[in-house]
């Protein structure tokens, strides 16, 4: 596939990876590329509800915000945070390779990236039992109280939040695992270089929405004050 | 295939030249390397007492964060306009949702004395409604749901409930239940539901304030 036409001149040639129905690889990638970003928006504004909902709930019960948020630990979700920002950095110098035809740059920056995300699940699975061995569990799952934690207010509507946030986000994070590792196996089989390459831009457009979620979920839920 | 080609209502010059911008390895590790400087800004900011100031100067370091993202890691510094076009309408339309919503509980209180809501809210609290539930009272009131279900579902769960009920609120369903218990579970259910659904609702909300005397 690299013999194909990358420069001017030969029009008529058709590289095997453009869609019959696209004229040119920009155009195939701008319309992938657009549609990428319109699945995005559609992303946010799902979201976008639930931070709404987060902040009535703050809005209306600021005392249990501030008490509840305790027992989230601070430690993990930094630590998730620095994780994942180090993940979106590896996506982007995968992107980067693929870009620049370096296929084992990119197949090395997949695996970095997956790893990335492995960590973050770990760390998440750790918070969830913690969260589920104390009884902070959502609505009328709360039990925390017969394990002798007293929270102020209406911590189980905090728990609620929390786990429908974080849940969501998490969901998000495990398809994104999926869909790296796709890209990692068609990386193997030499699918990418500088003339078609818009599946890993998508998949690293993907991969940092969900980095740009947490971006703000970690300040509002962890670091309440 | 015609001469001219067009992407996204441009003419392209060259259209087998497969356009990209590739960005400097050095600027992909400046821009993580001040995103994790943020992250410690936000943490710090959050052990400093900043009051009623912190959740702005978090939520400002956040987007800050996100633009640089946006920006370098998501190419729309060098992308075609229309996809940053995309997002920020995006961040529109997520900003008229925030706004109006929080328009809407700002004016509430005004509202709630203009129409004496809150009393109302007040007499239903009392009542032992929903709004009353403490942390105490969630296994209760889970223990009260469940009974309420049983309850409400009286058709099928022997007569005493359903007679009580019936006969407290309304003809409509009073002959419903009758129906249902005098011949039998497939008539009654289409009978119940199909003329007075609004009866239904009724027979929830007083099982909800028995069961809890119940237990």
């Amino acid at each position: 596939m690299s013999t194909t036409s990358h420069g001017s001149g030969q029009h008529e040639e058709y590289p095997p990876y453009l869609a019959h129905h696209f004229d040119t690889m920009g155009q195939q990638a701008g319309a992938a590329k657009l549609g990428m970003w319109l699945f995005l928006a559609t992303e946010i504004l799902m979201f976008s509800g639930l931070f709404l909902a987060y902040f009535i709930i703050r809005y209306f019960y600021p005392d249990m915000m501030l008490s509840a948020h305790e027992f989230l630990q601070k430690e993990a979700g930094a630590l998730n945070t620095v994780v994942l920002l180090i993940s979106s950095y590896t996506m982007a110098m995968a992107v980067r390779a693929a870009q620049t035809s370096n296929t084992p740059s990119l197949k090395r920056n997949l695996l970095w990236t997956l790893l990335c995300a492995g960590i973050f699940m770990v760390v998440k699975y750790f918070e969830y039992s913690a969260k589920i061995e104390h009884g902070m569990l959502p609505g009328r799952f709360y039990e925390a109280h017969y394990h002798g934690y007293e929270l102020v207010g209406l911590p189980h509507i905090f728990f609620a939040v929390y786990f429908t946030m974080t849940g969501l986000h998490g969901v998000h994070v495990l398809v994104g695992m999926g869909i790296i590792t796709w890209i990692y196996i068609r990386a193997s089989r030499g699918d990418f270089h500088s003339g078609n390459y818009i599946a890993v831009e998508n998949t690293g457009l993907y991969w940092h929405l969900v980095d740009l979620i947490w971006i703000f979920l970690f300040p509002l839920l962890y670091l309440v004050r | 295939m015609g001469s001219q080609v067009y992407v996204n209502g441009k003419e392209i010059e060259n259209p087998h030249e497969f356009h990209h911008h590739v960005a400097p390895k050095k600027q992909y590790v400046q821009v993580l390397g001040a995103l994790l400087v943020l992250t410690v800004l936000t943490v710090a900011v959050s052990y400093a007492d900043l009051g009623p100031l912190s959740l702005p100067v978090a939520m400002l370091v956040a987007a800050v964060k996100a633009s640089l993202v946006c920006a370098f890691f998501m190419h729309l510094k060098d992308d075609d306009r229309f996809n940053v076009f995309v997002f920020v309408g995006t961040l529109l339309f997520v900003a008229i949702f925030f706004s109006f919503t929080l328009f809407d509980l700002g004016a509430r209180n005004a509202v709630n004395d203009e129409q004496k809501t809150f009393e109302y809210w007040n007499d239903e609290a009392a009542a032992g409604n929903a709004l009353k539930v403490g942390v105490d009272h969630v296994p209760e009131k889970a223990a009260a749901l469940k009974a309420a279900h049983a309850g409400g579902h009286g058709d099928g769960h022997g007569g005493d409930h359903g007679d009580a009920k019936a006969e407290g609120h309304g003809d409509a369903k009073a002959e419903g239940h009758g129906d249902a218990k005098a011949e039998g579970h497939g008539d009654a259910k289409a009978e119940g539901h199909g003329d007075a659904p609004a009866g239904e609702h009724e027979a929830k909300a007083p099982a909800n304030h028995e069961a809890p005397g119940g237990h």
